[in-house]
């Protein structure tokens, strides 16, 4: 794809808002969405929004929040005996360490808590975008029925916080295109929820004003000329006499809809262009910081649940194959800064309390181990040695589903926690309090006021948040 | 509602759960019975509860019958209905708790008492009703297996003769409703265009079969739209691409069953009118190469999967489901909670079109000690294969669902397109064909139709379409249909599929979308030192294309699962995509200038080269450009890592005319961006000076007089090899065209449009006549043309037609309601 179609689909991408109003009128109106069954128990909610930042393509945990033994560069060395290409440093808080790239996040930790031990499903042969649709429903592809983005469960089980802003907001991943990007579309939908709950997709947080106004190429003017020529046709039409009244309307309706929330005051959230320089510039390592301003922008905004990427694309970002120190460096600045910014924004704002953040990964890295421990296969792409010769094979080249780290800050959340302990040698493995997907959903949902048993009917079945219902969330975590 | 039960962690999610019940009762009726009614709750359930609960609870219901709730009672289980209310007699539960039937239930226990068992056929004989005030539950209804003849009512209205119409008839005169008026002829055209062809009517065709005196007219344009093969096919693809899970380019990586796209096979068999039994063979027992294996391959992920969801597994639910509208998929995972069918059930079905002849159960991802073999889910029907070979499992399993006996192959497909074309099926939901249909004798009919016309869709199409069932005025569509006491009023308003929407663009601007195509096909790979193609991507109909944020908006599906029914209503997503999205804005832009002939001409490059991919390497050229008096140098970034760090170049350049070779570098373009400098000597170790530049370039050379007749040289990327691997991943084209390029689209498509072009248009009068007769299928009133003129106008060009203002004419029609329903 080039810059201008990656320009271009950052505008065409625009899903949906659903404003309360328009969400209630419209859908219940269709009477087509599944029904909710709500759980016995509905746990009281410590927060009222989500923001995930996804470390998209296995971010290595011990090139980052959890460190191990140091080994320098240096060609001769095995590879087995590099377990983090990064010194250890301190951060604010005494317990916790962190790798080097990290201090300003290491700065923040005293507001949120570490999980060093997340464990990914194990599916044999890795495919990213398989553990990303897992992570992201709940649920390991294929299904026998379209599963929704926990974003999309969060919008219909919980409604928009602000009407005016779409409830599940997802910035920074590219759906269109060829091989593995086009396997990312399985996932960033409503599901069987329906289109109204799917994500509203800003591809290029810079340009995340677009989506609030009107389409390139057309002028304020001619928008408004436009949709007044409609309006006029619209009045001149025979009434009653072209389709039914309720299908008529409910499109007329929805139309208005659109107008309304583009019109909103709230749009001037997407507007990072209104943002003072000295905070943006912050912020600015790139479309992930830019993304995390937008986010925080969003929220307080009154979005819902708002997921900011690194971007998954194959072989580039936290997929590190090959340069990994390196990658790992760089990516490091892109999330440094920004993160670190985020939680002090939010927080000066009062509101982090009730705004739940998550980093989390589909899985963690290794140099040695491929999936889970004990197996170790040699990369099919891209060709590392067993000796280290050059700087291209220093770092974490394989995927790693036997350990990786979660942060979260805010949101009822313990500050200067660590939960969840990893073995100091290799395989690194977790020895301590694992932590699956449907947990930490549960998690997730337990902040946000939703039991993890709550249920869809779906083809006259429930269809649990958590998987079967039995996702428990993890209390240790919570102040 | 039940509390959700426990479940064995598995692999992959199995929906293991509750059964949502809704026991509705009926108004008060007052007790008329001599003998006082009996208490279902208080009198009959305790029996139940205490003798029979312990093998026909929810979740063990064995025989697929469970007796905890009244509703389960009244739905019966495998064998079908145990309770006919009224008649306890005929009723099975009675045969079993008297031993009349074998096994006596409850098995292996005592028999019950005489009083319990009276008071059981009281119950049953005063109506089985869940209170004492309810009413007399209704007749269990009962899915047949095999088709009846129903016979052809009488005739009810002089013009309602067709078996449909009397059919039709008799439903709506027993319900009191008068004989119905029919559509206009235009829209009657409308819809008829749309259900056959996906397309609208030109403004000619409408106008033609309104001027036709014929009065078999409609028959008439029914057999013309079905005759053309093609069209009729291309229309169909959609509403089978989603049935059969069939998407061209997604592959979700499966190391051992990869999607594999039946595209080719499904559209001949389209234009073939192939009979649906034999259709449906070829896709239980592919056979042939052409033939469609990957349809019982299914949607297969990279690395290992739940027992559940294997590709047989799959196999089984999806058959199932698209051809018998029975729905597996609660028991692929554990004896189903809402239904008859048990685990086994799925894992018979499956041994059909698995690699081994036995498959393991799994329960919930756990291992059984249990095994199933080849069988079907209706055992009448069940026949051995020839051998334990996949080949001839395969070929029993085909020639089980298109027995002639199982009649629930016809029966489903035949309300699958009843529901598709008049919006609203005979049984309401076409996935569960044990629901009762609103005329057990149509859908019989219809089906029997079917079956004694050698499978023949289109006759069956044909005949709705001829009905007058299929003229009544269209009905409103209000949520979800009531599940009970449907009465068939009328086709239901339709919402126009993503594809008619899109179509219908291409149809009245000439502008249709596009289908990238590597080459277009037909064409041989380009020799080596030859360009790459200079066209890339065909105008193609909707369905052909990948979808996009506009075509997922409006509905159409990721086919990851069987789709049945699009989502009809609107939503504001949608809205979005429609008012603000910049697809629907470019592609209106784009129609509207070709309309009245003021598309930007897109020329083709003299010679183009892609150098990209973690291994790019360059290319080298000798072209002639003795005719060219310019030369635009173009080089473009289409999806590198970090596009300002690739650094192409064009290497070893010369121009070789009558005085020998000049080097492009000792040229003056004059036009140029994004040359670069550069200190390195290029690393290909020429003494030219390579023309270094930063895409996207464009340089332009006048070469006017001088002249040359080759230009010739390498195309190439100054990175060392180790960036460009998996850092860079290059994506960059090079092109060189002797006249201006137009930017936006560097490799137009090839010509060729899907349809005739329509004229171009230029007087804003016809234009205006243009839009509203084709989008709309009526001439504007005198109102909304003076509307629509004065929106074309072009301000600046009196008397012209503004591209800008018809592409807004365009789009306010297009929201509107009268073009977007099916009516």
């Amino acid at each position: 794809m080039t810059r201008d179609e990656r320009h271009i689909y950052s505008r065409i991408s625009r899903r949906g808002f659903m404003g309360a109003t328009a969400s209630a009128t419209l859908a219940a109106l269709a009477g087509r969405e599944p029904a909710l069954a709500r759980a016995m128990q509905t746990p009281k909610p410590t927060a009222d929004a989500v923001i995930v930042l996804w470390m998209a393509g296995g971010m290595a945990q011990t090139e980052t929040f959890d460190p191990k033994r140091y080994t320098p560069f240096a060609p001769g060395v095995n590879i087995r005996d590099v377990l983090s290409t990064f010194p250890q440093i301190d951060t604010a808080v005494d317990h916790i360490k962190f790798t080097k790239g990290l201090e300003q996040i290491g700065s923040v930790i005293d507001r949120g808590t570490v999980i060093r031990t997340f464990n990914a499903a194990d599916l044999g042969f890795i495919l990213h975008s398989r553990h990303q649709y897992h992570w992201h429903t709940g649920y390991i592809p294929p299904q026998p029925m379209a599963m929704p983005h926990i974003g999309a469960v969060v919008s219909r089980t919980l409604g928009p916080k602000n009407p005016d802003v779409p409830a599940f907001i997802a910035i920074g991943q590219t759906v269109e295109g060829a091989g593995e990007i086009g396997t990312l579309k399985a996932f960033h939908t409503g599901g069987f929820l329906g289109t109204e709950h799917g994500p509203f997709l800003i591809i290029d947080p810079q340009d995340a004003a677009s989506a609030v106004r009107p389409p390139k190429g057309l002028t304020d003017a001619r928008f408004k000329t436009r949709r007044q020529l409609l309006e006029k046709l619209l009045a001149q039409e025979p009434v009653h006499t072209y389709g039914s009244d309720f299908q008529r309307e409910s499109l007329v309706r929805s139309l208005d809809a659109a107008d309304r929330l583009l019109n909103s005051p709230s749009a001037k959230a997407f507007d990072l262009s209104l943002e003072p320089k000295k905070t943006f510039d912050v912020y600015n390592t790139g479309r992930f910081g830019q993304g995390c301003l937008l986010a925080r922008r969003l929220v307080e905004a009154g979005a819902r649940y708002v997921e900011v990427t690194s971007e998954y694309i194959p072989f580039v970002y936290w997929d590190t194959h090959e340069h990994g120190h390196d990658r790992a460096e760089a990516m490091k600045k892109v999330i440094d800064a920004p993160i670190a910014q985020l939680i002090r924004d939010l927080e000066e704002r009062g509101l982090l309390d009730r705004t739940l953040v998550v980093l989390a990964s589909e899985f963690g890295r290794d140099a040695m181990t491929e999936g889970k421990v004990g197996k170790e296969v040699k990369d099919q792409a891209i060709n590392i040695p067993d000796v280290m010769a050059e700087p291209r094979h220093y770092g974490m080249h394989r995927h790693f589903t036997a350990a990786g780290s979660i942060l979260m800050f805010g949101g009822g959340i313990k500050k200067g926690f660590v939960y969840g302990k990893t073995a100091e040698e290799r395989p690194c493995t977790t020895i301590e309090n694992p932590v699956i997907i449907e947990d930490l959903h549960a998690t997730m949902y337990h902040a946000l006021g939703i039991a993890p048993d709550t249920s869809y009917v779906v083809e006259r079945r429930p269809v649990y948040v958590t998987r079967d219902g039995k996702g428990k969330a993890i209390r240790e975590l919570f102040a | 509602v039940q509390k959700p039960r426990v479940a064995v962690i598995g692999l992959a999610g199995c929906l293991w759960g509750a059964t949502i019940l809704t026991v509705t009762s009926a108004g008060p009726s007052p007790a008329q019975s001599p003998s006082p009614l009996i208490d279902f709750q208080k009198q009959v359930q305790p029996i139940l509860a205490e003798s029979c609960l312990e093998c026909h609870s929810q979740d063990k219901r064995k025989g697929g019958l469970s007796l905890a709730t009244y509703a389960d009672i009244l739905e019966g289980g495998r064998s079908g209905a145990i309770v006919r209310p009224g008649n306890s007699a005929g009723s099975l539960i009675l045969d079993r708790v008297t031993g009349g039937v074998e096994p006596q239930m409850p098995k292996d226990e005592l028999p019950l008492d005489d009083p319990q068992i009276a008071l059981i056929r009281l119950w049953i004989d005063q109506g089985a009703r869940a209170t004492p005030t309810s009413a007399p539950a209704p007749p269990p209804w009962e899915a047949p297996l095999a088709l009846s003849a129903p016979p052809v009512p009488a005739l009810r209205w002089a013009t309602w003769k067709d078996p449909i119409d009397r059919f039709v008839a008799d439903h709506l005169a027993t319900r009191k409703r008068p004989e119905p008026v029919t559509v206009s002829d235009a829209r009657f055209a409308r819809r008829a265009y749309l259900d056959l062809w996906g397309l609208l009517p030109t403004p000619e065709q409408v106008q033609g079969f309104v001027a036709d005196r014929n009065p078999s007219k409609r028959e008439a344009l029914v057999a013309t739209l079905l005759a053309d093969n093609d069209k009729y096919a291309q229309h169909w693809m959609s509403f089978w691409n989603d049935l059969l899970r069939n998407e061209d380019g997604v592959s979700y990586f499966s190391e051992t069953a990869g999607r594999k796209a039946i595209t080719d096979w499904l559209f001949a068999s389209l234009v073939s009118n192939m009979p649906y039994d034999q259709f449906v063979r070829t896709l239980l027992n592919p056979a042939a190469p052409t033939d469609p294996d990957g349809f019982l391959i299914g949607v297969n992920w990279r690395g290992e999967t739940s027992a559940a969801v294997t590709p047989w597994m799959q196999a089984g639910q999806n058959t199932a489901q698209i051809f018998l509208g029975v729905n597996l998929k609660c028991n692929a995972c554990h004896d189903s909670f809402v239904s008859k069918w048990k685990l086994k059930d799925a894992y018979a079905l499956a041994a059909y079109f698995s690699p081994e002849p036995k498959l393991r159960l799994y329960r919930c991802d756990v291992a059984q000690d249990v095994y199933a073999e080849p069988g079907f889910l209706f055992p009448e029907l069940d026949r051995s294969p020839v051998s334990d070979a996949l080949k001839d499992r395969k070929a029993t399993a085909a020639a089980i669902f298109t027995d002639p006996r199982n009649g629930r192959l016809a029966r489903t497909v035949v309300n699958r397109l009843w529901h598709r074309l008049l919006g609203h099926g005979i049984v309401t939901n076409p996935d569960e064909m044990d629901g009762k249909p609103w005329s057990p004798a149509l859908l019989d009919w219809l089906a029997s139709d079917l079956a004694a016309h050698n499978y023949d869709l289109k006759h069956t199409i044909r005949t709705i379409l001829t009905s007058r069932a299929y003229r009544m005025p269209a009905v409103s569509r209000r949520g979800e249909a009531p599940a009970r006491g449907y009465v068939f009023d009328g086709p239901e308003v339709r919402r126009l599929t993503a594809e008619q929407f899109g179509d219908a663009i291409g149809a009245i601007t000439g502008e249709w979308s596009l289908r990238p195509t590597p080459r277009p096909p037909g064409t041989p790979p380009p020799a080596p030192g030859a360009s790459d193609p200079l066209t890339v991507g065909l105008y193609a109909r909707e369905w052909r294309v990948a979808s996009s944020n506009l075509s997922r908006a409006l509905g159409r599906p990721i086919r990851d699962q069987v789709i049945s029914s699009r989502g009809q209503q609107a939503t504001t997503p949608q809205a979005l995509e429609l008012v603000n999205g910049e697809l629907l804005t470019r592609w209106l832009a784009r129609g509207a200038q070709r309309m009245i002939g003021e598309l930007p001409p897109e020329p083709r490059s003299l010679f183009n080269k892609t150098v990209a991919g973690r291994n790019a390497s360059s290319s080298k050229f000798d072209i002639d450009i003795s005719n060219a008096s310019r030369l635009w140098l173009i080089v473009d970034d289409f999806g590198s890592n970090a596009p300002e760090r690739v650094l192409p170049m064009w290497a070893d350049a010369e121009l070789v005319g009558p005085s020998g070779a000049q080097p492009l570098s000792s040229l003056t373009p004059i036009e140029s961006s994004n040359l670069r400098g550069g200190v390195r000597p290029a690393s290909l170790g020429s003494s030219v000076e390579p023309v270094r530049i930063t895409a996207p370039s464009r340089l332009v050379f006048d070469i006017s007089g001088k002249g040359f007749t080759r230009f010739r040289g390498t195309m190439a990327l100054e990175n060392s090899r180790s960036e460009i691997g998996s850092t860079l991943n290059p994506q960059v084209r090079f092109l060189v065209f002797d006249a201006e390029p137009n930017l936006a689209r560097l490799l137009p498509p090839a010509p060729d449009v899907p349809l005739p072009a329509p004229p171009v248009i230029t007087n804003a009068a016809d234009v205006v006549d243009q839009v509203f007769r084709y989008l709309l299928g009526r001439a504007p009133s005198v109102s909304e043309r003076s509307l629509a003129e004065r929106a074309i106008a072009d301000a600046a060009r009196p008397g012209k037609v503004s591209a800008e203002g018809l592409s807004d004419l365009l789009w306010a029609v297009l929201m509107k309601p009268e073009f977007q329903l099916i009516y």
